[in-house]
């Protein structure tokens, strides 16, 4: 078990590795096919050439892009000094590396917007488990009737609605016209926990919606092919109370694939819901990191990419380790 | 069934948008100011200036005819759905044989690519990629240009998906008694590739394919919405969309429509993808 | 939104300085334009005068905007509403008066003690400081600290960012290298400033300059204490020489000013300090920030750039929310620049591209007459001396495209069945792609066939403002927004059409034009001591850039604006085209 831990992780971090480096040979590479100076991205208006120079020096383009990634890593793990003569500026490990594009720190700004992610991928999450599993499994269980029909329709017509169009949708109709919601401004739950809590549902039930079918449909078609295996037909013979047939048996096999999918679906998601935070005006990962790809902001691509990543390896990790007790035919080795 | 006719008309009227336009609308790129409220920005007209000349409508600042701009909307929304579609099955089908069939070192190094590309934060990366791959190349003008970029980017990250499909049957497949017994026989690889896994990979290969195109369209269309789609004055549903988010309190109409659009397409195509799988794979219903 | 700076023009100010009027302060100066002075609130009302009227202290602005300064630290910041809200916390040797209309253009000294003593071959300024100037600790402003300040614009390398101008007149061989970089042990090495006392102040410049106190009055040209001094860290808690003091500064998200005790009202002849405390919240969402301000839950946006489409509706359909709007000019102008890539070095096919452009449409994808402003003649905006409004040699103000025109301009050319070209668009400004979808759709009626080219318009300076790069991708019209620095006709047009302003990178001057005589105009008018002098020559220059159809004029913008009707002593600065945020109060004590 340990072993098997200890070689995951391994595999873990070089995954991260090959993925930061990656990145940052495509995001160096940008602005090289686009012809233009990624120092120049960093000064705006003037092109003043002692500015261009400055920064050049204080950001240590001029190193080949070897020595540059091999400064991130530094940073990553040592923290790294970005100085230009006299000017001196400290970023403590775990270093993600300088914006000057915004003049701050990569790793503070993006702990910033973690919480807004965070809060946007967990409350959704939360409610999408407990309306798609519950729709799925009621569905199975009355196949072929009314509401089973009805359920499904929903889902299909669910999975098959862009979240960039029903969230303007639930917007007009509940911020503009009924005017039940404020409009999108994310306040932390520290600060007023009743405002994040309304200013968060919107985004959460739309995105839940979203999810929520898929889940639905994966849950039915699941419990569908379990109910019909021996074991689950062995209980019911066995005289074994309905509840416990499905509760016990039917139930904890057929959703052994739904923990899966979940942990990619979260790990997906906590490395920044593009598209949720853009239409929802959320400031988070997603939204950070697509400001930073228009504007080629490197290191902030690089941390979201790095953040996002990590998730997503995370999540396969823990996805794996459950697996193993819920199902108990699969082995960790 | 249902889904098959709309999916048929989808494709007819796609085809059909220059013919379409020309009876019942307006050049994609012709402007209307005459039906814009200057001091809004918004059409004159009621329900976003849906009348007889405008089928669907004007957009807002300009009035251009919506009615022309969702259908050449659907030329680039669905080319690009299919080729890309087409482009993952193509490479998944063939890193998912290689990794299935030959295991060893080629299924590690493969499958392996494929946890890495599933592990990146691909609409990050395909923003990206969009934006500095070249907007036109060969003889193609920059419309078609950037369909063939967006072909390859979605293309290529939806490949994983089919891949790791194609390999897990191939893995199964590989042990059933048929090939064990064609392999005895002194049958060469090529052969149990061709003959023996290929057509009975088909049908899975084909249900997955069909139910990726309209994936495919979702991420065409959020792609555009993110601004790094066909150029303009090309239309495209997603990026109709975007346009639509500074106007969509005080004209949802324009909102609407393309978002309409969209969720009947990518419906149609699930239904039509589920009906086959049923057709396909009785197992699954 | 705005990226550029502006100021607009003053009718009499080059080298004297309107001394009289302001040096009372507050706008009740504010009449002489014969429109409201009486205060009452209403449509357009803080354009010609004062609304609300008030010297009563107490209460907390709150103060909003969609979008961060770019930097606090004076010398940093480039955006339009960060130089005006320089103005609670930085004060310099001369600022522009608080009053509206033409009378904001007007420089009175601040810092200063009195209008500087000019030498014959006005080569050499010296100011005498006032008495009991402070900054927010409590150490008194010297001169030192002052040229400590306008050093730290040579430091470039260091503190991007920002308008690097006095060097140009000070040191234009740049021999001083910043003060980080200074070999004198109070890093006060800056030759041609010098600093015979505490109380004074002497400048010496290379070459006679009728902008030069202009350039003392943008932000980076005031006083910075050495001791305090961060260098690129520095906007994180700059000094403050003004009524408030920053109390919290958190990036992204909000900032927040508190009265600076040390600062003495009897030394400022320019700001009110009326309430106890301003803050500043950022917001990622332009909606919501509209509907706070119709609820009146915010103030003011400083951003100033008009309300979103939606907000817009709302407001002009109901008049209780309407009078409480203005809709002024905000010294922008939005152009396309025709540059000389073939076969636009034609100026034939210039004025046929000019001549194709369809007004309205330009006018309407930037958002119509009320929030996009309108249909621009020619290239010298409406505030700055030397322009014209009836200026109309394309006869664009009817507002249709003149097909015939184009043709007849296309047969010249030798081009008469068209030709391609490409037009470039930043592509976060939807605005800006919009309209160069509205170009693109007339040019094609005419028979030129436009390709659109999207880019991103933060690399601006190595894209479209370098001239090698716009030739190698055949970039022939450059859709582009400019407002002056400062309020002259040199600060607004020189780096557009001087042909000495053309450098490899961030270049202005789109057409490239290099036309002997537009450079011999702009070094007359920058020598003439008499602003009516010196405006006859920007209006020469003007029909100049015009009769070579080197730029396609699309609006003088405007944004249309709204304020909290609980605010007090509002009104539009004419320099930045804003609300002149320093004079705000709030009448409810809140």
């Amino acid at each position: 078990m340990l072993a098997y831990l200890i070689r995951r992780l391994f595999n873990a971090v070089i995954t991260l590795l090959v993925v930061t480096a990656v990145t940052f040979g495509i995001f160096f590479l940008v602005p090289k096919a686009t012809g233009s100076d990624p120092a120049l991205l960093y000064i705006g208006k003037t092109s003043d050439a002692a500015s261009v120079e400055g920064i050049r020096i204080k950001m240590g383009l001029n190193d080949p892009i070897v020595v540059q990634y091999g400064k991130f890593l530094k940073g990553l793990v040592a923290g790294r000094d970005y100085a230009n003569g006299p000017d001196v500026q400290h970023c403590p490990a775990p270093c993600l590396g300088y914006s000057f594009k915004t003049d701050q720190e990569v790793t503070p700004l993006l702990m910033g917007d973690l919480p807004v992610t965070l809060s946007l991928a967990l409350g959704a999450a939360v409610l999408w488990l407990i309306i798609g599993i519950s729709t799925g499994v009621i569905s199975a269980l009355r196949r072929g009737t009314i509401l089973d029909r009805s359920v499904m329709g929903a889902a299909l017509a669910g999975v098959s609605l862009p979240i960039y169009f029903t969230g303007l949708l639930t917007s007009a109709i509940f911020v503009y016209w009924l005017g039940w919601l404020p409009q999108g401004n994310y306040v932390p739950f520290t600060e007023n926990p009743g405002e994040w809590f309304v200013q968060l549902l919107l985004p959460w039930i739309t995105l839940a919606f979203l999810f929520a079918a898929t889940y639905a449909r994966l849950t039915r078609a699941n419990m569908l092919e379990t109910l019909g295996e021996d074991y689950v037909r062995t209980a019911r013979a066995k005289g074994l109370r309905e509840r416990t047939v499905i509760g016990k048996h039917a139930l904890r096999s057929g959703l052994t694939p739904i923990v899966t999918i979940f942990g990619l679906d979260l790990g997906a998601l906590l490395g920044g819901a593009v598209l949720t935070e853009t239409v929802f005006n959320l400031r988070g990962l997603g939204y950070q990191a697509l400001t930073a790809i228009r504007g080629n902001d490197l290191p902030i691509i690089l941390g979201v990419t790095l953040i996002a990543a990590t998730f997503i390896v995370l999540a396969n990790l823990v996805v794996d380790l459950v697996y193993g007790f819920i199902d108990p035919r699969v082995r960790l080795a | 069934m249902a889904g098959a006719i709309v999916v048929i008309f989808l494709i007819i009227v796609a085809v059909l948008a220059p013919v379409l336009t020309k009876w019942f609308g307006h050049p994609i790129d012709e402007y209307h100011i005459d039906q814009i409220d200057p001091t809004f920005s918004t059409p004159i007209g009621k329900f976003g200036g849906i009348s007889r000349e405008f089928l669907f409508g004007v957009e807002p600042t300009s009035g251009r005819d919506v009615f022309s701009r969702i259908l050449y909307g659907a030329q680039t929304s669905l080319s690009v759905a299919f080729l890309s579609a087409l482009l993952s099955t193509f490479l998944g089908t063939i890193f998912g044989l290689a990794a299935g069939f030959l295991g060893g070192w080629v299924d590690a190094v493969i499958s392996r690519v494929m946890d890495f590309l599933l592990a990146f934060p691909q609409l990050l990366f395909a923003i990206a990629l969009v934006s500095v791959l070249p907007d036109s190349f060969l003889f193609f003008g920059d419309r078609w240009s950037r369909v063939f970029v967006l072909v390859g980017v979605i293309g290529f990250f939806g490949w994983p998906y089919i891949g790791r499909i194609v390999r897990g049957q191939t893995l199964s497949l590989r042990e059933r008694e048929f090939v064990e017994a064609s392999r005895s026989m002194g049958a060469r690889s090529g052969r149990i590739l061709f003959k023996e896994l290929l057509p009975n990979l088909a049908a899975p290969i084909l249900v997955y394919a069909t139910l990726i195109i309209p994936t495919n369209i979702l991420t065409e269309a959020a792609l555009s919405f993110l601004g790094v789609g066909i150029p303009p004055p090309n239309p495209s549903w997603g990026g109709m969309l975007s346009d639509a988010v500074t106007f969509y309190s005080i004209d949802p109409m324009y909102m609407i429509i393309p978002g309409g659009m969209i969720f009947i397409t990518v419906l149609a195509f699930n239904l039509f993808g589920d009906g086959l799988r049923d057709a396909l794979d009785p197992k699954a219903r | 939104m705005a990226s550029k700076k502006r100021v607009m023009a003053a009718a009499g100010v080059a080298i004297t300085l309107g001394l009289t009027t302001a040096a009372c302060g507050g706008g009740s100066d504010s009449d002489d334009k014969g429109g409201n002075s009486g205060g009452a609130a209403g449509y357009n009302a803080a354009i010609t005068g004062v609304v609300n009227p008030s010297t009563t202290k107490g209460g907390t602005l709150n103060l909003w905007s969609s979008q961060d300064a770019d930097s606090w630290d004076p010398v940093r910041g480039y955006y339009a509403f960060v130089w005006n809200l320089n103005r609670l916390y930085t004060r310099k040797l001369v600022d522009y008066s608080a009053a509206p209309g033409k009378d904001g253009l007007k420089l009175t000294p601040d810092l200063a003690a009195a209008e500087p003593e000019v030498s014959a071959d006005k080569l050499t300024y010296t100011f005498k400081l006032r008495d009991g100037i402070k900054f927010d600790d409590g150490s008194p402003i010297t001169s030192k600290d002052i040229k400590y300040g306008i050093e730290r614009v040579w430091a470039s390398d260091v503190l991007s960012g920002g308008p690097v101008y006095l060097p140009g007149i000070l040191d234009p061989d740049k021999t001083y290298k910043g003060p980080y970089k200074d070999t004198d042990p109070n890093k006060l090495g800056l030759k041609s400033v010098t600093t015979p006392d505490d109380k004074t102040i002497s400048f010496k410049l290379t070459k006679p300059s009728g902008d030069f106190l202009y350039l003392l009055a943008m932000p980076g040209s005031g006083p910075v204490p050495q001791k305090r001094d961060t260098g690129a860290q520095y906007g994180k808690k700059p000094a403050s020489s003004g009524p408030y003091m920053f109390k919290d500064i958190q990036p992204g998200k909000s900032a927040s000013w508190v009265r600076n005790p040390n600062w003495d009202p009897a030394t400022d002849p320019i700001r009110k300090a009326l309430p106890d405390a301003i803050n500043l919240t950022i917001t990622t969402n332009a909606d919501d920030l509209d509907s706070r301000l119709l609820a009146g839950t915010a103030d003011l946006d400083v951003g100033q750039v008009g309300v979103q489409a939606a907000a817009r509706t709302k407001l002009l359909s109901d008049p209780n929310l309407k009078k409480n709007a203005d809709n002024p000019v905000s010294g922008f102008l939005r152009y396309a620049g025709i540059t000389p890539v073939a076969p636009l070095d034609n100026i034939e096919c210039r004025k046929a591209v000019i001549y194709a452009a369809d007004p309205t449409a330009l006018q309407a994808a930037f958002g119509g007459p009320l929030a996009a402003g309108d249909i621009g003649t020619s290239m010298l905006p409406e505030n700055i001396a030397g322009s014209d409004a009836n200026y109309d040699p394309f006869n664009r103000k009817q507002g249709k495209p003149q097909v015939d025109k184009a043709k007849e301009a296309l047969t010249a050319c030798g081009k008469p069945n068209g030709f391609d070209l490409t037009i470039t668009a930043r592509n976060n400004r939807a605005q800006e792609v919009k309209a160069a979808e509205a170009l693109q759709a007339s040019l094609k009626a005419v028979g030129i066939n436009a390709k659109i080219d999207q880019y991103d318009g933060a690399q601006q300076a190595s894209i479209t403002g370098s001239p090698d790069n716009v030739k190698k991708k055949g970039y022939g019209i450059i859709m582009a927004a400019w407002a002056a620095d400062y309020p002259t006709g040199s600060g607004y047009m020189q780096p557009l059409s001087d042909s000495r302003f053309i450098p490899a990178n961030g270049n202005y001057n789109l057409p490239e034009i290099k036309d002997p005589a537009i450079d011999e105009l702009f070094d007359k008018a920058n020598v003439e001591p008499d602003p009516t002098k010196a405006a006859e020559y920007y209006k020469q220059i003007n029909t100049k850039i015009m009769e070579g159809a080197y730029y396609l004029p699309v609006v003088s913008a405007k944004a249309l604006n709204y304020r909290n009707p609980r605010l007090t002593n509002v009104y539009i600065h004419d320099t930045f085209g804003q609300v002149d945020f320093q004079a705000l109060g709030v009448n409810d004590g809140k």
